[in-house]
């Protein structure tokens, strides 16, 4: 998918003005949390679960090559094929070889973030095969040709009426109508059909169990239980952090997860899958494929600040107690992951250059820190991005701030190192700034501070510097 | 090559300096571990019609049967696809089905594996099955899929009735794993079902039957006689 990760600003100005978008924004990221919290009372202490969810992800962090390889030894042993995915590219290259090598003209998928990162549908679209996305977000998404708009909902932004257009325009439906439940039984019908005679169903992947080569998919609608079922070959993605040490483990992730994605208590599907069908099954995959994906996380792994980010397991929840998320929605974050849970991995994924307006969208107010069932500490992090950004750290690709804002810097630094320099710089600094005063007010300074006015005021300074009223003091005190 | 790029990626993993995990913090056991045989059930009931499922006891086999009538009748189904697992094959369901009119396929029926999905999308308007165990802490359904077990019976009809033996009946996850995968078993696929398939996608309006069951029924068979 295309990246637009450096029009964040433009993207957010225009979603600030769109009213389905801000209709939306007002009720569902506040419902989610509040039935998150109230999911989360189910726990006899649900502080010890959420600690205990930070627990296990840190462990597989840890452990993340040892319990790789395990995974591997038994997946294998459970009769499925691995494939080690450098990149998006080998990915994709395996994905389309598998699917030409079979025969295949189209696949199903079920949603999945790691797939939008591949861009595999326009890989395999290039090759001639149809991709149907069929989690009904997605498929309109897919439609329309949008992001997602939220992880847990892609396309719950989306007008009715537009819906409705896009269905009659691609043959999903004849006749017009705005009800929800009617579109999207039109949806299962028309996915059903691809279901029925499908040979080849891709999914991504929410938890892979180190000691039993399990992998485990959590829904909602059953379209992923379809593409694990129908077909003769599965293919399952998933990024190589989504390993976690056992079937206890994953067992309080689900509960977690579930908990902290949409509030429920269990999702109406999990299922976990470990190699294909057996063969005296009579259905289920008779070739099951996973593909680890590497894609820039060993290099992310190497330092142990952004390492960090690997813990995320993509419930969504920080997305629904960010103040930004809740402002401007999905679509400025501009990749396949969206609120902190993006701004804290596409900057380690796809390097600063285009991420200088992602990493500096928080306001620090550590919601998502508080609320994330991995223990990712997002502002942190934010932080640890944007140090790097202005000191141009080359792995990063940080940018090395401004000419301008450096040379304040510099200034800044000489004048803070030498008490008489301080003196002298803070007189010029008071006067230059209250020359630009309006009334009590400083509403903006000419020079490279335009940024920081644009939102507030500054009071004007006042005629005596805290130092003078000090040595006033002191000499009152004396008489 | 792709070995290669195993190996390089596993190597830049394992080269780099980690620390130790931190330990794992106590955590207080499930409130349904406490629980004896009947609040089990009466929970498990409870969390599955909260789920947004339908749970009927039935004391006895007839009781079954009975149940099973009304909600055919209820819901228009004439056609139905059980499942040969050792829950549903102690019934007779075949049986049931000839005196109420409806016919009970199973996949074992069918030559081959193009037949079956065709008749399990198309030519049934009901998934029967055993549940190999029910959850209480969530109300959840937790299935082996095995050969006795197709994946696309409670799946692909509209309506799915699950058949849960009061003795299937457990507080947490953690035990139905414990048992599926007791020595070194690893069953293809275990799914677990907490009500019926829904989505909100559309406009946060929610609605059920998205691609799975609309409507799925929990019949607790209380005894076997």
């Amino acid at each position: 998918m295309k990246i637009t990760t450096e029009r964040f600003k433009q993207t957010s100005l225009e979603e600030l003005d769109n009213i389905h978008t801000q209709k939306f924004l007002q009720i569902l990221p506040l419902r989610l949390s509040a039935r998150r919290n109230e999911a989360y009372e189910s726990f006899p202490d649900p502080v010890a679960a959420h600690d205990y969810g930070h627990s296990i992800r840190d462990e597989a962090i840890q452990r993340l090559p040892e319990l790789l390889e395990t995974f591997e030894a038994n997946a294998v042993a459970n009769g499925a094929q691995v494939f080690w995915a450098e990149d998006s590219q080998a990915a994709n290259d395996y994905i389309v070889q598998l699917a030409r090598q079979k025969g295949v003209d189209y696949v199903t998928k079920g949603k999945s973030m790691v797939t939008e990162e591949l861009g595999l549908n326009e890989a395999l679209a290039r090759a001639g095969i149809d991709a149907w996305e069929t989690d009904l977000g997605e498929f309109i998404t897919q439609l329309l040709h949008r992001p997602p708009f939220h992880i847990v909902g892609p396309a719950l932004n989306i007008p009715v009426q537009q819906i409705c257009d896009i269905f009659i325009e691609k043959g999903v439906i004849d006749s017009p109508t705005v009800d929800p439940v009617a579109l999207g039984m039109a949806a299962r019908q028309f996915l059903r059909d691809r279901f029925r005679d499908l040979q080849m169903g891709i999914t991504g992947v929410n938890l892979a169990v180190a000691e039993t080569g399990t992998v485990i998919n959590v829904e909602n609608e059953g379209n992923i239980r379809l593409n694990k079922s129908s077909p003769r070959i599965l293919v399952c993605v998933m990024s190589l952090e989504k390993v976690v040490p056992t079937l206890k483990d994953a067992m309080h992730m689900l509960r977690v997860l579930c908990r902290s994605a949409t509030g429920q208590s269990a999702s109406a599907y999990m299922s976990l899958d470990s190699g294909p069908k057996r063969p005296d099954e009579i259905d289920g995959p008779e070739e099951m494929h996973i593909v680890i994906l590497d894609n820039g996380r060993s290099a992310m792994y190497q330092d142990p600040q952004t390492r960090e980010a690997l813990r995320c397991i993509r419930c969504g929840a920080c997305l629904n107690s960010c103040p930004v998320y809740g402002k401007v929605g999905g679509y400025p974050y501009g990749w396949a992951y969206s609120g902190p849970m993006g701004q804290v991995l596409t900057p380690a994924l796809q390097g600063l250059r285009d991420t200088g307006d992602l990493i500096r969208a928080c306001t620090l107010c550590h919601r998502c820190k508080n609320i994330c069932p991995a223990g990712i500490d997002h502002p942190s992090l934010l932080l640890y991005y944007r140090a790097k950004d202005v000191a141009g750290d080359k792995t990063l690709g940080g940018s090395g701030g401004r000419w301008g804002e450096r040379l304040v810097h510099t200034l800044f630094s000489i004048a803070g190192s030498d008490h008489r320099l301080w003196r002298i710089f803070s007189s010029i600094a008071r006067l230059a700034a209250n020359h630009q005063r309006e009334g009590d007010r400083i509403r903006s300074i000419p020079i490279g501070a335009r940024g920081w006015f644009s939102s507030r005021n500054l009071p004007a300074l006042p005629h005596k510097r805290f130092r003078d009223r000090w040595m006033d003091l002191e000499k009152s005190k004396r008489k | 090559m792709p070995e290669n790029a195993r190996n390089a990626i596993l190597q830049r993993l394992q080269r780099t300096e980690r620390r130790s995990a931190v330990p794992r913090p106590d955590l207080p056991p499930l409130r349904e571990l406490a629980l004896d045989a009947d609040q089990l059930k009466n929970q498990f009931m409870a969390q599955f019609q909260l789920q947004g499922g339908i749970s009927y006891p039935v004391a006895n086999d007839q009781a079954l049967y009975d149940r099973l009538s009304d909600i055919f009748r209820t819901e228009n189904i004439t056609r139905a696809m059980a499942t040969e697992d050792a829950v549903i094959t102690s019934l007779q369901l075949d049986q049931w089905g000839a005196r109420s009119g409806v016919e009970i396929v199973h996949p074992s029926g069918y030559q081959d594996r193009q037949s079956y999905t065709q008749a399990v999308f198309d030519q049934v308007q009901a998934g029967i099955t055993g549940a190999t165990f029910a959850v209480a802490e969530s109300g959840t359904i937790v299935t082996g899929h095995d050969r006795t077990q197709g994946r696309l019976v409670s799946l692909a009809p509209l309506v799915h009735v699950v058949v849960v033996p009061v003795a299937h009946i457990i507080a947490t996850y953690e035990i139905a794993m414990e048992a599926l995968f007791a020595d070194g078993r690893r069953p293809s696929q275990v799914t677990f079902i907490t009500g019926p398939s829904m989505t909100a996608d559309i406009q946060g309006t929610m609605f059920k039957g998205m691609h799975g069951p609309q409507k799925i029924f929990a019949l607790v068979l209380d005894s076997t006689p």
